[in-house]
Parts: C-alpha cells; sequence; structure tokens
C-alpha cells in the first residue's frame, strides 16, 4: 500500500484514500500493540530524526514509541541544547543531520508552513508533527481513528470543535480530514478566537453559543486554550472563560443527550474542561493517547518505502 | 557620440512627433534630426521591430540599501536594474544604514548619482531614524536636493507626526509620501486576512490596516492642504477613497505596486517567501479591482516598490522571511502582462509622465534640440528574468524564468546608449 504523497505535511495534502489507508494500517498496528511482543521489525534498517522546535510531551513520546515499535534507529533534536540555539538555520541543520544518513524526518515547528519549506529543499520524507497554527495531521488521523472505532463511520457524523480555533492546528487538521471523510463540522468559540473568514474557507458551521452547538453534535472534540500563541488579549480572564465557554458536567447534563468528549491534550483542566468531565464516562482521552502510537506506525511504515 | 533609431514609434504626448513612425538621431545626447529616413553614419544603429520610444521611465520607490547593505544591493547594481527595467530616473529609500535623514545623506546620493550612468534621486526621512517618533531635518534635506520626504517601509504611525511632517514640507512646497499600514494589525498578521489565510493557518492582516491609515491621513491632509502621495495601495477601498479625496480638490496622488496586479494571495499557497509582501498580496477580487483601477486611470503611478533582500532572508521558514521583493527589472513586462490591453499613452504615464508631476521633474520632449532622456521598448515579444540577466545583487523575485510580455530594449540618457 502506497499513500499518493512522499510527505504528510498536512491533511489537506491527502486523498480520501490516504486516509483510508492510513487508518486501515493502524488498525494492523493497534492489533500488534496488543500482543506480548509488541514490536515488528519492518522499519529495522530505516534512521529517523525527531526534530522538536517546539515543546512537546505527548507527540514526541507517542512518534518515538511508534518509531521504537517499528525497530527504527532514532535519534532526537530538541532546540534547546541543539545548535538552533546559536543561530544556525532550519536548513543547515537539517542537511547536516541528513549528511548523517537520516532517511526520515519528523518535525514540530512553530512556524506555520515550515515542513513545507523543508520538503522542497531535501530529499527525506518529513511529516508535520505540528507546525504553528496551521496544522497537525497525525492528530487529526488518531482523532479520526478514535471517532472510528467508537462510531463505526465518519460519513455523516456531527463533531463540534470546542474552543480555541484561531490558535489551533488540531482544529485546521481535523476540519481537513471531516470534511474529506464526509463528517459535518461545527466550530463553537468566542469570535475572538475563531477566525473571521473560517466558514466560507472550509464551509462548515460557527456557532458561539456552546449549549446550542453541543446539542447538535454527536462528538465534542475540545480544544486547549493556546495561552503561549496569544500574543494580544483574547478574552477577560481564565474564569470568565470556564464561565462561558468551559465544558462542564452541568452543562453536558443540560444537553439532554449524551455526546462524546475528546480533547488532544494537555489539558488545561478547569479552563477548557472541568476534571469531572475529562475523567468521565463520555471521555474517550485516553483512547485518543493510545490510537496516536498506532496511528504513527501506520504513517512512518507507509511514508518509508517499507510501506 | 551618434546614435541613429530606425523606424521607432515616438510617444510624446506633448511633441509633434506623437504617434509618428520615424527615424531620429542623436547627437552627444542632444536629439539632432527627426526624420522619416534618416542616412547617417553613426556609431550605434538601434533597428527593432516595433520599437517605441517614450521619455525616460521614472521609479519612485526603491530601495538601493546603499549606505550600509551593500551585501543586497549597491547604487551600481541597483541602477543597472533600472536600466534594464527602462528607467533612467530612480528615487532611493531612506532605509538604509544610516537613515537618510540629514543634508550630508542626501549629498551622498546626489554625488554618487553623478557618477552613475542615470538620474539617482536621494528621498529623506520624515523621522529621525525613521521611527516615526522627532522630525528629521527635512528643510536642509529639501535644500540639498531631496525629491520628496518618507519613512519609507515604516509607515508613520503617529498621527500628530504625520501632521507636523505635512505641515512642515509646506514651507518649501515639499511632498510627502505614505506606504499606509497600521503596524498594530500588520505586525500581528503574516499575508492577507482571508480565505487563503485561514486555509493555511498563517495570522492575517485586514484590509482595513490600511483603509484606516488612508482615511487617516486623508483628514491630516485635509486639515493642512499639503501634497500627499499614497503608495503601495493593495485594496481597491483605498483607490476609492483616494478618488473621493482628489474630488474634493485635495493635493493627493497615488501608486501601485507590479505585483500587486500580478499576484494574489492564493499564489501563497505553497509558502513561497517571494511573495511575502508588506501591504501584504490581496485577493484575487482586489488584485482584479486594481487593474481596473489601473485602467480607469484612477492610479497615478506605477512604483517598484524594489526591496531588494540577501538569500537567507527569503530561503527559511515563511515566518521569518523579510517582506518585499526585487523588481526595478521587471516593473514594465509584469504591467504588460498584468495588463496587455493598457493603452500605451497610459502606460507612459504611469511609468514616466505623472511621477515627473507629481515631483516638480522636468518633463522632457522628443524635439529637435531637446536633451535625449529616452527609454526604448516594445510592448511585443516576450522577455524572461534569468540568473544570467539578472542586473541586481540580490534574487528574491518570484519572476525568474517567468516569462512576460514585451521587453525593453535600453534607455538613452546622460549622453550615452544603454543597451539591454
Amino acid at each position: 500500500m502506497k499513500l499518493s504523497t512522499k510527505h504528510l505535511l498536512g491533511i489537506k495534502n491527502l486523498q480520501k484514500e490516504d486516509i483510508e489507508t492510513i487508518l486501515l494500517t493502524a488498525k494492523q498496528f493497534k492489533d500488534v500493540l496488543q500482543r506480548p511482543i509488541k514490536k515488528v521489525p519492518s522499519l529495522r534498517d530505516v534512521t529517523i530524526v525527531n526534530l522538536f522546535y517546539e515543546n512537546s510531551t505527548r507527540t514526541r513520546i507517542s512518534f518515538e514509541l511508534a518509531e521504537k515499535r517499528l525497530s527504527a534507529d532514532t535519534i532526537n533534536f530538541t532546540v534547546s541544547g541543539s545548535s538552533a540555539a546559536k543561530g544556525e538555520t532550519l536548513l543547515d541543520t537539517v542537511n547536516n543531520i541528513l549528511s548523517m544518513k537520516v532517511d526520515m524526518v519528523v518535525m514540530r515547528h512553530s512556524a506555520s508552513g515550515a515542513p513545507h519549506f523543508l520538503a522542497k529543499h531535501i530529499p527525506a520524507a518529513i511529516i508535520n508533527a505540528g507546525d504553528g497554527v496551521n496544522e497537525h495531521p497525525t492528530q487529526a488521523l488518531l482523532d479520526a481513528y478514535s471517532m472510528t472505532e467508537k462510531f463505526g463511520s465518519l460519513q455523516g457524523l456531527n463533531v463540534a470543535l470546542v474552543g480555541d480555533i484561531m490558535h489551533s492546528r488540531v482544529a485546521l487538521s481535523n476540519i481537513y480530514l471531516l470534511k474529506k471523510m464526509g463528517a459535518n463540522v461545527t466550530v463553537i468559540g468566542p469570535p475572538t478566537l475563531i477566525p473571521k473568514y473560517i466558514k466560507e474557507a472550509f464551509d462548515i458551521n460557527v456557532e458561539y453559543d456552546i449549549k446550542k452547538g453541543l446539542q447538535w453534535c454527536d462528538v465534542a472534540n475540545v480544544l486547549r486554550i493556546q495561552l503561549e500563541r496569544q500574543n494580544q488579549p483574547l478574552f477577560s480572564s481564565l474564569r470568565e472563560y470556564n464561565m462561558s465557554y468551559g465544558v462542564t458536567k452541568n452543562l453536558l447534563e443540560s444537553l439532554g443527550k449524551e455526546i462524546t468528549i475528546m480533547h488532544p491534550g494537555p489539558i488545561n483542566r478547569g479552563v477548557e474542561l472541568d476534571s469531572d468531565v475529562a475523567d468521565g464516562s463520555q471521555s474517550i482521552i485516553l483512547n485518543q493517547v493510545e490510537n496516536g502510537v498506532a496511528v504513527r506506525m501506520a504513517c512512518l511504515y507507509l511514508l518509508s518505502d517499507k510501506g | 557620440m551618434q546614435i541613429l533609431l530606425k523606424k521607432v514609434l515616438v510617444k510624446n504626448i506633448t511633441s509633434s512627433n506623437n504617434d509618428a513612425v520615424v527615424d531620429l538621431l542623436i547627437n552627444n545626447g542632444i536629439i539632432d534630426i527627426i526624420d522619416s529616413n534618416i542616412l547617417a553614419d553613426a556609431d550605434y544603429v538601434i533597428e527593432e521591430s516595433k520599437l517605441i520610444c517614450s521619455i525616460g521611465w521614472v521609479d519612485i520607490f526603491s530601495n538601493f540599501c546603499s549606505p550600509g547593505f551593500e551585501h543586497r544591493e549597491t547604487l551600481e547594481s541597483g541602477a543597472a536594474a533600472a536600466i534594464a527595467g527602462g528607467f533612467t530616473q530612480v528615487f532611493v529609500l531612506p532605509n538604509t544604514n544610516p537613515i537618510i535623514s540629514s543634508q550630508s545623506q542626501v549629498n551622498y546620493i546626489v554625488e554618487k548619482s553623478k557618477e552613475l550612468p542615470i538620474y539617482i534621486q536621494a528621498i529623506g526621512a520624515i523621522s529621525k531614524k525613521v521611527e516615526g517618533v522627532e522630525l528629521a531635518e527635512m528643510y536642509e534635506m529639501n535644500n540639498a536636493g531631496a525629491v520628496a520626504f518618507t519613512d519609507g517601509i515604516n509607515a508613520i504611525q503617529s498621527a500628530s507626526l504625520f501632521l507636523k511632517a505635512l505641515q512642515y514640507v509646506k514651507s518649501f512646497d515639499g511632498i510627502v509620501i505614505q506606504m499606509p499600514i497600521d503596524a498594530g494589525f500588520s505586525k500581528l498578521g503574516l499575508m492577507n486576512e482571508g480565505i487563503v489565510s485561514t486555509q493555511l493557518g498563517l495570522p492575517g492582516i485586514p484590509v482595513f490596516a490600511e483603509t484606516l491609515m488612508v482615511k487617516r491621513d486623508i483628514e491630516l491632509l485635509k486639515y493642512t492642504q499639503s501634497k500627499l502621495h499614497i503608495t503601495g495601495i493593495s485594496t481597491i477601498e483605498s483607490v476609492n477613497l483616494i478618488d473621493d479625496a482628489k474630488k474634493q480638490g485635495l493635493n493627493i496622488t497615488c501608486s501601485i505596486t507590479p505585483y500587486h496586479l500580478l499576484f494574489c494571495d492564493e499564489d501563497l499557497i505553497e509558502y513561497d517567501t517571494n511573495l511575502k509582501t508588506n501591504p501584504p498580496l490581496r485577493s484575487k477580487t482586489e488584485m482584479l479591482s486594481l487593474r481596473q483601477a489601473v485602467l480607469d486611470g484612477k492610479i497615478d503611478c506605477i512604483a517598484s516598490h524594489h526591496l531588494p533582500h540577501h538569500i537567507d532572508d527569503k530561503i527559511c521558514e515563511f515566518e521569518y522571511a523579510k517582506n518585499g521583493m526585487m523588481g526595478l527589472q521587471t516593473v514594465y513586462t509584469s504591467i504588460n502582462t498584468a495588463l496587455p490591453e493598457l493603452s500605451t499613452e497610459k502606460l507612459i504615464d504611469l511609468l514616466s509622465n505623472n511621477a515627473r508631476r507629481i515631483f516638480n521633474l522636468p518633463i522632457p520632449k522628443i524635439e529637435v534640440g531637446a536633451i535625449a532622456e529616452l527609454t526604448l521598448f516594445s510592448r511585443e515579444g516576450t522577455s524572461t528574468l534569468t540568473k544570467e540577466n539578472n542586473k541586481s545583487k540580490s534574487v528574491n523575485s518570484p519572476l525568474f524564468d517567468k516569462l512576460q510580455k514585451g521587453k525593453v530594449i535600453g534607455v538613452i540618457t546622460k549622453g550615452k546608449l544603454l543597451l539591454n
């Protein structure tokens, strides 16, 4: 099985068939992860660099684990303790690493389009592990996998993305994926956190009333408030945000229906999501984390020339 | 030196030879003979199919990066790019190091211009260090020969300082140039705010970041009754605001870059840093409306906004790339490609006559006895900017290896024929 693309830069560049192939392959790798020996030799002669120009915990660990489960050799690069801190350009850094015969690059970067830039200049396959406020394709794929696991299909599913849409690469990748797979999408949040042209850009719904939006949906993917990416005041206080847009137990109980709760992590507990919701029976947040490894194994495998 | 132009179409509205296809003999920089057929043993004979001759073109907004940033451009390399683009006069920005904000800095440009094959005019800074805080010594710079005043790529953000600048230049009948963009909004964005920025995950710069400042500056112009030229406009709303202000009798004019007529935000889909500009490339609808505004005569000049950058400032992540592109060499071919229906008369107004009128430069005639300051070009044929024929020291252009309509044959100025 092959994907139509050499790199995984974003969901935007994938065909529907690519997404189906990745999800199907992830299913096989999830089966591997249930075995006593959770490892396959698929990428044993492949070397992968994890280039993290931005902080990450779960994504980096998830990728590293996926690489190890596939028997790949891995090297890790984080911006602190690297030559980037001394002013080396991204292209120089990557070319230096590639001269050491590295086959694939997994990259997280704070600038939107950074992996696209790299793809124009280096021969190795690139997997985008999050670029600025653009895309986070493996997160959208693991979200899709988790929703498919629960609902059987994405076709016709009503999915709400709740919260800081403006600063979320998870939102954009999810929108691209869900639209390609036939789901219905609504973004819910305060107007200051929703891009003005999002409705026209993706043909989706915008809802400022969280209760109305949640009543419509089957799944609410609650996004993290990205305080670190906000360079101007966009709401008055975290307390008021929780009161107006936080997903609380009371709010869920008032809906008159049961919806599934997702979150890409890390959670700001008591801000966008209350603890009793995050840890409650409607939440599939830990399934998302578990599925992340299988989905990333699938992406790595399919983009290596072993796929 | 004798130069003979054969079968050239003269485009010079004030000349009795306008629209005639004639031969021109130029003797030591002076137009000596204009006749239907000149037989002379000239040093140079130019005979080109569909050759057109106009008075020399003027670019009013170029950064030649000298002094201070000679690794990007020098006055010499900038002049060579200008010649290849058909220009005989170029106004250079004060955004250098040191900033052109004193008489001695203007003198530096004036003196260097004498050694160059074309005329380079200094635009003085409005504020000291182009920081938008204190007025620079514009009176002295005017005396030294500064052609206009601007903070160049830094729009003046303070309304009170801009008001003072408009008042100050009235004492010597000066003119202020502003590239309007509200930094409060532009610093938060990387491209035009719209559908494409949303799809690319890049923060946007709304159209009103420009129009708010255009409205503000028009109010200040009303109050001061001074002279204002707005450059680099990227939205039709600015054009309409300026057009209304003109109808109210204000002394306001405007210019547009070639790239706002040739590209739009949809071209950024691959994060091409060469298309990262300030003001940003707007939507396709805006681009088409701006083209119509040029055809309707609502735009006074084309300004190259030639901003050379070192390659490392463009071969990098989009967010970190510097704004602007070089473009003196491709101004005419870009306009000719974007607007092939534009009449040659209007084209020459946009590239020469209007700028000369607005900035009080001599408007030479193509008549016997006149000094020859000419641009030779053809609206037919094609041109391509290549690494080999690029005259700039920089390469930050999206137009490399792109076929464009028309060609510049060369210029005649300061007594010399400078061929492409």
